[in-house]
């Protein structure tokens, strides 16, 4: 072995070995395996698994809604003391516009609204007064919104048992949900599309006009019943207590009520909750989900001991669902399903083996064409593209990167790409064997020659890749992320390990010329 | 030892800047045609970038035109394509809203649900996920583009990233203008592929500008035209080479990798192919654009 350093054989077989025995894991595939060692393994996409994915978009504009009807109930409630008539009110998508009476005490009105909402804008301009949210106001609501909604989607999707659920904020008011294994969401989207805000309310039976004319008065509302559209509740718009307050719910069976949820108060909400019945002994008390009452019973005697049932028309799935979302607690506000995909386990697997096939099918088709064009070189650039696999799928493994269906075409494009650096390398010894005769300082110059096309060419692929990795989503990144691995490995192979067995070939066969 | 690399001599001597007038004017045509297709019939968008609900579904005892007509008198505007064999079929559908298509794939399935033995996967892609996708894959690609040429003007003279880019943007709108005439679907993964293309094809010009840069300094007296002749006479196995082994990876994929990942493979070959040819009939012509000679303005 003419020249060639010991240290190098040794970096460039122990990086061989390292490939091959990093592999393993992942060749292996054992699943549930606790072993160190082959925890390494390669981890699997949805679209190869099996499993859902969604992108869930919290309402951000019902909380500015929200937001907007508190700032009405309060220029209501500021007018009234001050004796201002207001003309008219209009919500507009991102301000309030009051009309008054008249215009003297408009400037005190604005003043003590100030007092109380510091992220607005006012402005008057005659009679009207506007009052629009700032950037900066709604940047809060929308972050907590997102922050509280992203806790209730995580408690949520445990109590559902979902296996490895990966939940994380996507951009600004995204949610993105991977739920491998699960084949169908439906359970997850319907858990997902209840915001569960759970309240108590007083229901007022003595106004029937209002409920006649459906207009309810200030600080009332009209609320449906749950299964009855027409079933119109008049009730106070102020809860007694919510499910903020709630510290457990579970379904529950009774014999004469059939499935309910039984739930608990913590200590605050017990006391308001005994103090509101036993000050309303007689009235009902409508339990409203999501704007609907569920249920409106007669408060027959003082409840003072924190805990209740809720009753409906449930099933067992119903109750239990519900007690779920109760315990969870609300979503700030409704999540919209933005993208959703699923994929069964069944087309999984038909992409891995389709994947392998071709895969296999492509390396030996470039292996023969290797060999038939190169000869013993061919050969030998073979084992480095074969070694190429090996250090791809061992570097998957190490680094947890997520194998996708893209990102087995990204291998499968490897090996057609990885033996570029090989032929650019044997092309320039081809051309070298014509200039001279010493047959190690051929090897020599091609190698070195053909150092700075191969860097040059796939630097501009990995620039490539890297932009998709930045820009691209889910399966794409798996595409992304193995043809970078695969180019890395190529530049490595063919300058290091083709390098390494052209020498030991050459050695050994002693050859005195060499013809390529 | 086969050694059949002797079929393409070392120094082969073929004319190719001679022809470059030809090859100009076939590509000129080529893509205006695509330009006019991409503006006039468009491209075949999967639910990525158009959005709406796709669900692949094996099947039972019953044939695409049973599933057909359930499903169409409840939609007007459903689709359904056989997928690889007739069991497998493919069911697409337009929504409006996100609302509405969470309620659909719901529905779908319970009209066929008897007449299905798997429901393989489904995709819904709303409305404003649909329009930023296909904004991002716009950005990637010019971003990609940019980069290329910034990092191809670092590494040669400015020229070389100008005849590069010219190449690019030829293989981007040429795969793109086929790609319409053949109505293949265009989603995430052909974006991907175009990158892919992009990568590749830059490769290619890469490995001849470099040795046009190398021939530049050796041989100071040749004309032009003849140094770029003898450039690209040079590489000219290595660029069979690459492109025949990555097409045979390619087209494997594209044979033996399931019904999914074909449009991807099948952009890949288109794109392999072009920017093969571009590189060699594009890139490198380009550069007489330029009467440059860098060493003649430091004498």
């Amino acid at each position: 072995m003419k020249n060639y350093p010991i240290w190098k054989s040794f970096t460039v077989v122990s990086l061989v070995l390292l490939g091959i025995i990093f592999s393993i894991p992942s060749i292996i595939y054992d699943e549930n395996s606790e072993n160190w060692f082959l925890k390494n393994k390669i981890n699997l996409g949805l679209d190869l698994q099996g499993g859902s994915y969604l992108l869930l978009e919290v309402q951000l504009n019902v909380l500015y809604k929200e937001e907007l009807d508190n700032f009405v109930d309060s220029v209501r409630l500021i007018s009234r003391d001050q004796a201002v008539k207001i003309e008219k009110i209009d919500i507009q998508e991102n301000e309030v516009v009051v009309f008054f009476g008249n215009e003297e005490k408009i400037k005190d009105i604005r003043d003590t609204f100030f007092q109380m909402y510091r992220g607005v804008t006012l402005q008057i301009n005659n009679n009207k007064l506007s009052i629009k949210l700032n950037d900066e106001y709604r940047k809060i609501i929308q972050d907590s919104a997102i922050k509280q909604s992203l806790e209730i989607v995580r408690k949520r999707i445990d109590e559902s048992g979902t296996k490895e659920p990966l939940i994380q904020r996507s951009g600004k008011k995204r949610i993105l949900l991977q739920l491998p294994g699960v084949k169908d969401p439906e359970r997850i989207k319907d858990l997902l599309g209840k915001t569960a805000k759970l309240t108590f309310h007083i229901v007022d039976n003595e106004n029937t006009s209002a409920l006649q004319n459906n207009l309810a008065p200030f600080g009332k509302i009209i609320v449906p019943d749950m299964y009855d559209e027409n079933t119109k509740y008049l009730l106070d718009k102020r809860a007694v207590v919510g499910g903020e307050n709630l510290v457990d719910a579970k379904g529950s069976f009774d014999q004469t009520e059939g499935h309910a949820v039984s739930f608990r108060f913590d200590t605050e909400g017990a006391q308001k909750f005994g103090k509101v019945t036993t000050n309303n002994i007689g009235k009902n008390l409508a339990i409203v989900l999501d704007g609907v009452v569920i249920t409106a019973p007669r408060i027959n005697s003082a409840i003072t001991g924190g805990s209740g049932i809720i009753t409906g028309n449930f099933n067992a799935q119903d109750a239990s669902d519900l007690a779920v979302l109760l315990r969870a607690g609300a979503l700030p506000a409704p999540l919209e399903i933005v993208e959703e995909r699923s994929v069964g386990a069944g087309l999984g697997a038909d992409s891995i083996a389709a994947g392998q096939i071709a895969a296999i099918i492509g390396m030996v088709l470039v292996c023969v064409f290797m060999i038939l064009i190169y000869g013993t070189f061919g050969a030998l650039a073979n084992v480095s593209l074969i070694v190429n696999l090996f250090i791809i799928i061992s570097l998957l493994g190490t680094i947890g990167a997520t194998l996708t269906l893209p990102g087995i075409a990204g291998i499968v494009l490897t090996i057609g790409m990885a033996v570029d650096a090989n032929v650019l390398i044997f092309e320039r010894i081809k051309e070298e064997s014509l200039k001279q005769k010493k047959v190690f300082q051929i090897i020599k110059n091609g190698f070195d020659r053909a150092m700075s096309t191969i860097l040059d060419a796939n630097i501009t692929t990995l620039i490539a890749a890297v932009l998709l990795f930045a820009f691209g989503s889910g399966p794409i990144r798996g595409f992304s992320i193995t043809l970078s691995l695969g180019v890395i490995a190529s530049m490595f192979t063919a300058l290091m390990l083709t390098n390494f067995l052209v020498y030991m070939y050459l050695s050994f066969a002693n050859k005195k010329e060499l013809k390529l | 030892m086969f050694g059949l690399n002797k079929i393409i001599p070392v120094e082969p001597n073929i004319n190719f800047l001679g022809l470059r007038r030809n090859f100009l004017i076939f590509s000129i045509l080529a893509i205006f045609i695509s330009i006019g297709l991409l503006s006039i019939k468009g491209l075949n968008l999967g639910i990525d970038f158009k959005g709406g609900t796709l669900i692949e579904v094996s099947t039972k005892n019953t044939s695409i035109g049973e599933l057909r007509e359930i499903l169409s008198s409840s939609y007007s505007d459903v689709s359904l394509q056989e997928f690889g064999n007739e069991n497998i079929i493919l069911i697409r559908l337009q929504n409006k809203s996100n609302q509405e298509s969470i309620e659909t794939v719901n529905s779908v399935k319970n009209l066929i649900q008897d007449k299905v033995v798997e429901f393989r996967r489904s995709e819904f892609v709303g409305p404003t996920i649909s329009s930023e996708l296909l904004f991002r894959g716009f950005q990637a690609v010019s971003f990609a583009l940019i980069a290329i040429l910034i990092y191809i003007w670092l590494r040669f003279e400015w020229q070389f990233g100008f005849g590069a880019v010219v190449a690019l943007t030829h293989d981007v709108l040429f795969t793109l203008g086929l790609l319409s005439i053949l109505n293949v679907e265009f989603s995430l993964a052909t974006i991907a592929a175009i990158l892919t293309i992009a990568g590749y094809s830059i490769n290619d010009t890469v490995v001849i500008f470099d040795r046009v840069r190398e021939n530049l300094r050796k041989y100071k007296k040749l004309e032009l035209v003849d140094l770029f002749n003898l450039s690209v006479n040079n590489t000219l196995s290595r660029t069979i080479m690459t492109s025949l082994t990555t097409l045979l990876a390619l087209v494997s994929l594209f044979v033996f990798g399931g019904e999914v990942i074909r449009p991807f493979a099948l952009t890949m070959i288109i794109g392999v192919i072009i920017g093969t040819y571009s590189s060699v009939f594009i890139a490198v012509p380009t550069l007489l654009i330029f009467k440059f000679r860098p060493q003649d303005e430091d004498d």
